[in-house]
């Protein structure tokens, strides 16, 4: 595989969608011209590394697409960490999977006001920024090793593949004034999910050995009921399949389809978790080595999770069922896409 | 460097000429400077562009709109003022 595919290749998955077969056809025409250029001035073909050498010079792809995004800002710490075609993206995981946290830990620290429970000011802020720490350090880490591997690693990629896509890819917008398909996944998105799920994995595996990390200093009075343990296997191997599903994504974003069958299976599986954890009754339990009162505490928590199974019940169901309806579009339009444009 | 891209493209070029002939000229600028900068004098309507047959490829020509050649011309009665007034300041 020529170097110069290679480098368009790992360059086409950063730039803007909109713009993108435009930049890639102009610099393109100029690196091939400077390649010419070389050669006739050597009298002969340029090697592998004269090509790779003139790729080199030009920066590598994350530098390159960089100067085509919308700078949204970018992470140092001395040296760029996290670039800024990365960068929304790392804010919008960061953003998600702290909210998540602060939900969490704002629900149990209600929780123990409910229950009478004397609230320190204290522990609500270590609690906090032990998971602002925690969350700030697993998804930097994580973007920063995206960033590297993006910086380094060469794409598979032929030439006849990109040219026809590129034609596809024109073509379908001609098309897109007459008739609706279903759009590539995503890179960056599939990307997120990749990022999120892993910390989420990470974060689950945590708590197991510390409730310290979801309950804060509750977890002397409380601590996980037997169900979480029912349902823990199960969990994790969803939250591997979606990281497994995003990764294929990422590699294959024209198979839709695959994103929108994986989908619905992981939803069902997740109403199904839902549904198992509905009619547990008993969701937290007085710690071991509890205080007297934990009891107390853990029978106020268990009144309010209901409301919070009742909630993840209905954003669960209309999740899967907008999952149903998007494979039902595109499995319509995959059958017969010029049924449709009638 | 955008008054010598601007003055540059009073002729129609293409990227590559374009970044020859400033480098000819002792103003070398990178593609990843020079590209993204084409572009967006374009969206701020001083350039214009097509994409045509040369040498057998095809490339993308630019030249200077009518509302870029009234931005060339204060550019380079504010550049010539400057310019005076450092040699003056200079020469001391």
């Amino acid at each position: 595989m020529p170097p110069l595919d290679r480098y368009l290749s790992n360059l086409a998955k950063l730039l803007p969608a909109d713009q993108r077969e435009d930049i890639l056809r102009e610099l393109s025409e100029d690196i091939r011209s400077e390649i010419e250029d070389k050669e006739s001035e050597l009298g002969r073909p340029l090697t592998e590394a004269e090509q790779l050498e003139i790729l080199k010079r030009r920066g590598n792809p994350l530098q390159v697409a960089a100067g085509y995004t919308p700078n949204q800002g970018t992470f140092a710490f001395g040296p760029q960490i996290i670039g800024p075609v990365l960068f929304p993206f790392y804010v919008r995981v960061l953003t998600f999977n702290l909210g998540l946290t602060f939900l969490i830990v704002g629900a149990v620290f209600a929780a123990l006001s409910l229950a009478g429970q004397p609230i320190h000011f204290g522990d609500l802020f270590s609690s906090v920024v032990l998971q602002l720490f925690i969350q700030l350090t697993a998804v930097t880490v994580i973007f920063a090793l995206v960033e590297k591997h993006l910086s380094r690693q060469p794409h598979d990629w032929s030439k006849e593949d990109f040219e026809k896509n590129l034609k596809a890819a024109i073509q379908s917008r001609i098309e897109k004034k007459i008739q609706t398909g279903p759009k590539e996944v995503s890179r960056f998105d599939s990307m997120a999910v990749l990022v999120a799920s892993s910390v989420a994995l990470l974060w689950m595996q945590s708590i197991w050995t510390n409730q310290y990390l979801i309950f804060g200093p509750a977890a002397l009075l409380i601590a996980l009921a037997p169900i979480w343990h029912a349902v823990y296997l199960p969990t994790v191997f969803i939250v591997l399949v979606t990281i497994a599903r995003a990764a294929v994504s990422i590699a294959r974003p024209d198979w839709v389809l695959f994103r929108d069958v994986v989908s619905v299976i992981l939803d069902a599986a997740s109403l199904a978790i839902v549904y198992t954890l509905m009619f547990a009754h008993t969701w937290v339990v007085p710690a071991a080595t509890a205080a007297s009162n934990s009891q107390h505490i853990a029978s106020v928590v268990n009144q309010w999770f209901p409301y919070a199974i009742f909630a993840s019940a209905i954003i669960a169901l209309v999740q899967a069922i907008k999952s149903l309806i998007r494979l039902y579009k595109n499995w319509r339009w995959h059958r017969s896409p010029q049924d449709l444009t009638r | 460097m955008i008054l010598a891209v601007l003055a540059c493209l009073r002729s129609e070029q293409y990227g590559y000429t374009l970044r020859k002939t400033l480098a000819d000229r002792g103003l070398d600028i990178e593609e990843g400077t020079l590209y993204p900068l084409l572009r967006r004098l374009e969206t701020q309507g001083l350039l214009l562009s097509e994409w045509r047959e040369a040498e057998k490829r095809n490339k993308r020509f630019y030249r200077l709109s009518m509302l870029g050649e009234e931005i060339l011309e204060k550019l380079l009665a504010e550049w010539k003022a400057i310019d005076a007034s450092l040699t003056e300041i200079v020469k001391g």
